[in-house]
C-alpha cells in the first residue's frame, strides 16, 4: 500500500467491488425468530420468568440482570436457539462475581439438553437406546438388555441429579461426550440417560449391580476414563485409555507396521506411548543399501504427521508420547524436537517426549563422570535389560570400546533439563525403578520398556505385546465430610469400580492383536483418584502440612488395599489371570514391599490379604494408577488427580471454548467472613488469581489457598513417594516452577530419583510477558517486582 | 543505579535529543533493555500454530454472518501490522535516541513481521481462492471501513515523516502525538477491538488456531504497548512542560477519532447479525479501553463506560490449557543457572 494514497483511496472506496458476504441491514426493533420461522419481538418478562424458574433454590442469583444482558447482546431476527444459548453464556460469564451463576448456567444447559431430546420424540432413556441401535451407534447386548429391563431402568433416571453439575462439565458432556445421531447431529441422550447407558454396558449384565453403577455415577462420585465414556454401550467398545507400543524392531517394515498401529489405536481414542530406542542412530551403515542412516528423527517427523492425521472422529486429537532412553546416541537430536526455532523437518509438535532413564546415569551425573552414547545396534541387548544386568551389559560395551561418543553426563542431564524447562516436554521417566517395583515384571524377559502417554502407566510388553491399560478414577471430594474421609464409603467404590473395571477387560474391542493378546494374559486395570484438593480445602489442609501427607498416603493404602482385596475375590470367581505365576504377588511381595518407609496402617489385615492372594491370586496384575484426569476432573466438578489447585481463579482452554473456573471453596470461606466483595475480587484477579498478598485474608485461609506456583515443589514429591508404597502402577505427577533456573531444577529431578518416583510428567512453567490486563482498573504494567527472600526468581536483578 | 554522569552545567540528555547514541554503560533505561530480554524469552514461530480445526470450523460450524466477521477481520490484519512497522521504521527508531531502546525497537519490528507471516499463514488457509487473497490485501484500499482505520494511521505516520531532529518543543509534541497515536489507538484500540472479535469467537470454541496464534501476538502487542507508554513515562520525567493541555486535547480528539474508525469497522463486522456481540458493546467496550489508555497516560477518564465483554476478563487469567485439546502457550525460551544438587525447590 502507498502512504500517500490511502486518503485517495478511501474516498473512491464506495464504487469498488465488494469483498461482502452479507450486506448490511438496517436493525429494527428486536425481534427473534422461533423454530417455525415465525418471528416476534422479544420478551423481557418472558427472559425473566424463564431465568427465574431455572434459580430456583440459588439465593445469590438475580435473573434481571442476566435476562437484560442478554437482550443487550441479541440482534433482531436471532434464532431462540440463539437466544438460549445467549442466556447460558451470559450467566456463565457472570460466575467469576458469584459461583451460584455457574450453576444457573448449568441449569439453563440442561434445559436446552433436554428440550433437543424430547424433540425428537424420546421421552424415557428405553425409547433413546432403541433409537440409537436403530441409528447404528448401540450395540445389541446393550439393546437387548435394556429392552428387558425398560421398566427398572426408565423408574431409576434421576434428572434431578444433573442439577450437581457445574456449567463446565455440563457443556464438556454436551459438546463432546453425548451420543449425537449421525445425520441430524443432535443429541440422542440426557446427561442421565448417558451415566445409565455407562452402567448398562459395565453393569455385567445384572440390573442391581447396574442401578448400584449408575447411582454412583450420577452421583459424580467416580467416573471411567474418556474412552469408556465415549464408547461403552456403543458398536465400537474401545474403552481402554493407554496403549504402550515397544520399539519397532530396527527394519522399514517393522517401523511402518508400528506407523499402523499408531493409527488404528489413535482411532479410537487410545493415548499412545511408544518407544524408538532400538531404531538405529544417525549416521549407522544400512548394509541392504550401503548407506548410512539418518537416525530417528525422520522416522519421528512422519510419525508426528500421522498423528495430526488421525483426530480420534472429531472427539480429540490424536496423542502419542514417544520414549528415548538416554544412552541412545540421538539423544541429542531427539530433545531438540519440539523447540521452537531450528529446521521445521527436524521438528515434532504432535509428538511427546519422554527420557527412559536407567539409574546408572543419574548415578554418572551425580559423580559428574562421562556417560558413553552408543548406535542401538552395535549393543542390541540394552533394551531389554535392567538394574545390574543393563549395568554390567553397559558397562561391558563401553570397556570393549563399542560406543560412539563419550560425553560428560552432566552435560546431557543440562540439556534434558533445558528442554523439560523450555517446551514443558522431555519428561523424566526412571527405568530401573519401574522395573524393580513392577508386578508383572519378576521374571527375566518381562520387561516395561516405557511408560504411557501420561507417565502413570508401566507394564511390560515386547515386540509382539502390546501394554493396554483402562482406567477410572474415584472423585475423592465425593467422600469427604466435615470430619474427614468416610472410608467405608471409600472401599466400597474401590470395590465397585475394580469389578466395572476387570469387566471391561473382557468386553474390549481392540484395535491391534498385540494388545488383546497381552490383556488376555495380564489383566491389568488402573484405579485413580480425582479431587484431592477439594479435600484438603474442605479440610482447611495446607497441602505441604503432615496431616496433609498422612491422609493423602492413608487414601492411597485404603484404596490398594481394598483394591486387591476385590480382585483376589474375582480370582476366587473367576480364576487368577493366565500369567499370576510369573508376578510378584504370586511369590507374596507387593507393592510397599519395595519401599521401606512404608507403614501399613493394619498390619495384620495386610498379611491376611498376603496369603489369600498366594491362595487364590489375583484376577489382576495391576490395579492402581493415578492418572491426569483432565477432562473428567471438570465433568465431576473437582481439582484434577492428586494436583494442588492452579490458582483461585482461571480460565480453562478446551474444545468447547474457554471458561472462567473459580475457587468455590475459597468464595465461601470468604462470604462466611464477610470479604467477598467486588474489591477483593479485583485484587485477586489482579494477583492472577493468588491471595497472598490480601492482608485482609487470614493468614491460615492464605496458607490453605497457595496455588501450585506458591508451594515448595519438594512438598509434591513427598506426598507422591509417601503414596507410591501403594501405588503398583505410576502417577502422572507434573511439577512447577513459575520461571525455572537450572539449579533448582536439576535438584527438584534427582531428588524425585533419590526419593524413589518412576515417572514424573510435565514441567510447568509462566510465560516471560503477560498479555496487558484490560478488564482491571489500574492493572500494574511490569510483572516481576524485586523479592529479597527470592532472588533466584527474581527478573529485575540479574 | 544506572544515572548517567554528566557535567552540572550541561542539560542532562533526553530520550528524544536528536542523534544516534551508541553507549551502554552506564545504561539510561535499563527498563528498556530487560524488555528486550523479556520479549526474547517468549520467542513463537507461525510453524507452532496448529491451524487444522479451523478449517472445518470455518466450513461447517459458522454461520454467513460469522463468515462475513472473520473475513472482515482478516482483510484489516492482513495489512495492520506492516503499517505498524512502517511507522516504527520511519519514525519511531528514528528519534527515541538511546542504544537500549532500539535494541527493543529492533526485537519489536522482528515481532510485528512474524504477526505479518502469522495473518498471512492466516490467510492463506482461510481465503483457498487466489482472487479473494488479493481481495483481502486491497480491502485497506476497497472496503470503506477498513480504509478509513488504514487512513487514520497514514495520517499519524505522515505527521512527523518529515521531521529530521526533534530540535524543538513543537517538534517533541508531533512526535510524541505519533507515539501515543500507535500505542493508544492503534495497538491500544484497533488491535484489541479486533481481539475481542477473536476471543469471542474462542470463548465458543471456535476457530483455535486463530484464537492460539492471536494470545501470543496479543503478547506480544501488549509488550509493545507497555514500551511505548514507558518511554512516554521517561520523556514526561524528562521534559514535563512538554506535556501541556495543548497536547491533552489533541490525544483526546485523536482518540474521538479513532473510537470512531473502529465503530464504522464495527458496523461493517457485525453487519450480518451475531448474537452476544453488537455494534452497540463494541462502542462500549473501545470508550472503555480508550478510558484506560487515558488512564495510562496520567489523564482523567473520559467515558466513564465498564466492560460489556465477560469474554475479555477470559483473556486476563491465567491459562490453564488441558493438554490434549491445546498445545500450551505458556513456555518460556532459555533457561539460566548452573547445575547444582542443593538448591531449595
Amino acid at each position: 500500500m502507498q502512504l500517500q494514497d490511502t486518503q485517495a483511496a478511501a474516498a473512491s472506496a464506495a464504487a469498488a467491488p465488494a469483498f461482502s458476504l452479507t450486506p448490511p441491514h438496517a436493525p429494527a426493533g428486536m425481534r427473534v425468530t422461533k423454530r417455525n420461522g415465525t418471528r416476534e419481538a422479544v420478551d423481557l418478562n418472558k427472559i425473566v420468568r424463564a431465568v427465574t424458574r431455572a434459580a430456583e433454590g440459588l439465593h445469590a442469583v438475580e435473573p434481571l440482570p442476566v435476562a437484560l444482558k442478554t437482550i443487550g447482546g441479541l440482534y433482531d431476527g436471532a434464532t431462540t436457539r440463539e437466544l438460549d444459548e445467549l442466556s447460558i453464556r451470559t450467566a456463565a460469564a457472570l460466575t467469576a462475581e458469584e459461583p451460584e451463576y455457574g450453576l444457573l448456567a448449568a441449569r439453563l444447559l440442561a434445559q436446552v439438553i433436554a428440550k433437543e431430546v424430547r424433540g425428537q420424540d424420546l421421552q424415557s432413556y428405553s425409547q433413546a437406546t432403541a433409537r440409537g441401535a436403530q441409528a447404528g451407534l448401540i450395540n445389541a447386548r446393550v439393546r437387548d438388555f435394556v429392552a428387558a429391563h425398560a421398566r427398572k431402568l426408565d423408574d431409576a433416571i434421576d434428572d434431578g441429579a444433573s442439577r450437581r453439575f457445574e456449567y463446565f462439565g455440563l457443556r464438556t458432556l454436551y459438546d463432546r461426550y453425548l451420543l449425537r445421531h449421525p445425520q441430524s447431529r443432535l443429541v440422542l441422550e440426557t446427561p442421565q440417560y448417558f451415566f445409565m447407558r455407562i452402567a448398562c454396558a459395565l453393569g455385567g449384565g445384572e440390573i442391581g449391580e447396574t442401578l448400584q453403577l449408575y447411582r454412583t455415577l450420577a452421583a459424580l462420585d467416580y467416573l471411567p476414563s474418556s474412552p469408556t465414556l465415549f464408547n461403552a454401550g456403543t458398536c465400537h467398545e474401545q474403552m481402554s485409555s493407554c496403549y504402550l507400543l515397544d520399539s519397532p524392531g530396527d527394519s522399514l517394515q517393522a517401523i511402518y507396521a508400528r506407523y499402523g498401529d499408531v493409527a488404528m489405536l489413535s482411532k479410537f481414542a487410545g493415548g499412545i506411548g511408544l518407544s524408538y530406542t532400538r531404531i538405529r542412530a544417525r549416521g549407522s551403515l544400512i548394509r541392504g543399501t550401503n548407506g548410512k542412516s539418518n537416525g530417528v528423527v525422520p522416522w519421528l517427523k512422519t510419525l508426528d504427521a500421522s498423528v495430526a492425521a488421525v483426530n480420534q472422529g472429531g472427539k480429540r486429537k490424536g496423542a502419542c508420547c514417544v520414549y528415548l532412553e538416554p544412552w541412545h546416541a540421538d539423544i541429542e537430536d531427539f530433545l531438540e524436537l519440539r523447540d521452537n526455532t531450528g529446521d521445521p523437518a527436524r521438528r515434532t509438535y504432535n509428538l511427546n517426549l519422554a527420557n527412559w532413564i536407567p539409574d546408572l546415569f543419574m548415578r554418572r551425573v551425580e559423580q559428574d563422570a562421562a556417560w558413553t552414547l552408543f548406535d542401538p545396534k552395535d549393543v542390541p541387548g540394552l533394551p531389554d535389560l535392567w538394574g545390574d544386568d543393563f549395568e554390567r551389559a553397559y558397562q561391558a560395551a563401553e570397556a570393549r570400546g563399542t560406543g560412539l561418543r563419550r560425553i560428560p553426563a552432566r552435560a546431557l542431564y543440562t540439556r534434558m533439563l533445558k528442554t523439560l524447562a523450555e517446551t514443558g516436554n522431555g519428561w523424566f521417566t526412571f527405568k530401573d525403578r519401574s522395573n524393580a517395583t513392577c508386578n508383572q515384571a519378576a521374571r527375566s524377559g518381562n520387561v516395561v520398556h516405557l511408560s504411557n502417554l501420561c507417565t502413570e502407566i508401566l507394564e511390560v510388553g515386547s515386540e509382539d505385546e502390546t501394554a493396554v491399560c483402562n482406567l477410572a478414577s474415584i472423585n475423592l471430594a465425593g467422600h469427604v465430610t466435615d470430619e474427614g474421609i468416610d472410608f467405608d464409603k471409600l472401599a466400597a467404590t474401590v470395590r465397585q469400580a475394580v469389578r466395572q473395571l476387570d469387566r471391561v477387560i473382557d468386553l474390549n474391542y481392540y484395535p491391534i492383536e498385540g494388545a488383546r493378546r497381552s490383556n488376555a494374559r495380564w489383566r491389568p486395570v488402573g484405579l485413580g483418584v480425582m479431587g484431592l484438593q477439594d479435600v484438603f480445602f474442605r479440610l482447611r489442609l495446607p497441602f505441604d502440612g503432615p496431616e496433609a501427607l498422612a491422609l493423602s498416603t492413608r487414601v492411597a493404602e485404603e484404596m490398594y488395599f481394598h483394591a486387591l482385596d476385590t480382585s483376589c475375590a474375582l480370582a476366587e470367581q473367576h480364576g487368577a489371570h493366565a500369567a499370576f505365576a510369573d508376578t510378584r504377588a504370586a511369590q507374596g511381595v507387593l507393592q510397599f514391599d519395595h519401599w521401606p518407609e512404608a507403614r501399613p496402617h493394619d498390619a495384620e489385615r495386610w498379611e491376611a490379604l498376603r496369603a489369600r492372594i498366594r491362595r487364590h491370586g489375583l484376577r489382576n496384575s495391576l490395579l492402581i494408577a493415578i492418572a491426569p484426569t483432565a477432562t473428567i476432573a471438570s465433568i465431576a466438578g473437582c481439582c484434577e488427580c492428586i494436583e494442588p489447585q492452579v490458582s483461585n481463579l482461571f480460565k480453562r482452554e478446551t474444545l468447547s471454548g474457554d471458561f472462567l473456573v473459580v475457587n468455590r471453596h475459597l468464595v465461601e470461606e470468604l462470604k462466611r467472613l464477610g470479604l467477598w466483595t467486588t474489591e477483593l475480587r479485583e485484587a485477586i484477579k489482579r494477583a492472577e488469581g493468588s491471595i497472598q498478598g490480601i492482608e485482609a485474608i487470614p493468614e491460615p485461609l492464605r496458607r490453605v489457598y497457595r496455588t501450585v506456583w506458591e508451594l515448595p515443589q519438594k512438598a509434591l514429591i513427598d506426598l507422591a513417594a509417601a503414596r507410591g508404597a501403594w501405588i503398583d502402577q505410576s502417577q502422572s505427577l507434573n511439577l512447577f516452577m513459575a520461571t525455572p533456573n537450572l539449579g533448582a531444577l536439576s535438584s527438584m529431578y534427582m531428588y524425585a530419583w533419590k526419593k524413589g518416583l518412576k515417572t514424573t510428567y510435565y514441567l510447568r512453567s509462566r510465560p516471560a510477558t503477560r498479555i496487558a490486563q484490560t478488564t482491571v482498573a489500574g492493572a500494574p504494567v511490569q510483572a516481576a517486582a524485586c523479592s529479597l527472600e527470592n532472588p533466584g526468581h527474581c527478573e529485575a536483578c540479574q | 543505579m544506572n544515572t548517567p554522569i554528566a557535567p552540572a552545567s550541561a542539560p542532562p540528555p533526553c530520550l528524544l535529543d536528536p542523534g544516534y547514541a551508541l553507549t551502554l554503560r552506564p545504561m539510561r533505561y535499563p527498563q528498556f533493555y530487560d524488555m528486550y530480554r523479556a520479549a526474547i524469552r517468549n520467542t513463537w514461530t507461525v510453524e507452532e500454530v496448529d491451524f487444522s480445526g479451523d478449517v472445518n470450523d470455518l466450513r461447517q460450524k459458522m454461520s454467513p454472518a460469522e463468515r462475513h466477521l472473520i473475513e472482515r477481520l482478516v482483510a484489516f490484519f492482513a495489512t495492520g501490522d506492516s503499517i505498524v512497522s512502517n511507522n516504527l521504521v520511519l519514525n519511531l527508531y528514528r528519534h527515541l535516541n538511546a542504544p537500549e531502546a532500539r535494541m527493543y525497537l529492533s526485537r519489536q519490528l522482528y515481532e510485528e513481521a512474524l504477526h505479518v507471516q502469522f495473518y498471512l499463514t492466516l490467510l492463506d488457509t482461510y481465503l483457498p481462492d487466489p482472487a479473494a487473497r488479493q481481495a483481502a490485501f486491497a480491502a485497506v484500499d476497497n472496503i470503506p471501513s477498513i480504509a478509513h482505520k488504514a487512513a487514520f494511521c497514514c495520517k499519524w505516520i505522515d505527521s512527523v515523516r518529515q521531521l529530521d531532529a526533534l530540535d524543538t518543543p513543537q517538534k517533541r509534541r508531533r512526535f510524541l502525538l505519533n507515539q501515543i497515536g500507535f500505542a493508544a489507538c492503534i495497538e491500544g484500540l484497533f488491535f484489541f477491538a479486533a481481539f475481542a472479535y477473536v476471543y469471542f469467537l474462542r470463548a465458543r470454541g471456535l476457530l483455535h488456531g486463530l484464537a492460539a496464534g492471536t494470545n501470543w501476538v496479543f503478547r506480544d502487542e501488549s509488550c509493545h504497548m507497555a514500551f511505548a507508554f514507558a518511554a512516554i513515562e521517561v520523556v514526561r520525567a524528562e521534559q514535563p512542560e512538554l506535556f501541556d493541555a495543548g497536547l491533552e486535547a489533541q490525544v483526546r480528539a485523536m482518540l474521538a477519532e479513532a473510537i470512531d474508525c473502529e465503530a464504522e469497522f464495527a458496523r461493517d463486522v457485525l453487519a450480518g447479525g451475531i448474537a452476544g456481540l453488537s455494534p452497540a458493546q463494541m462502542r462500549q467496550y473501545l470508550e472503555y479501553v480508550a478510558d484506560q489508555r487515558l488512564r495510562q497516560l496520567g489523564y482523567a477518564p473520559q467515558y466513564g463506560a465498564g466492560n460489556p465483554f465477560p469474554f475479555m476478563e477470559l483473556q486476563d487469567m491465567q491459562e490453564l490449557a488441558n493438554f490434549f485439546e491445546r498445545r500450551v502457550s505458556a513456555y518460556q525460551v532459555g533457561v539460566s543457572g548452573e547445575l547444582r544438587f542443593d538448591s531449595s525447590f
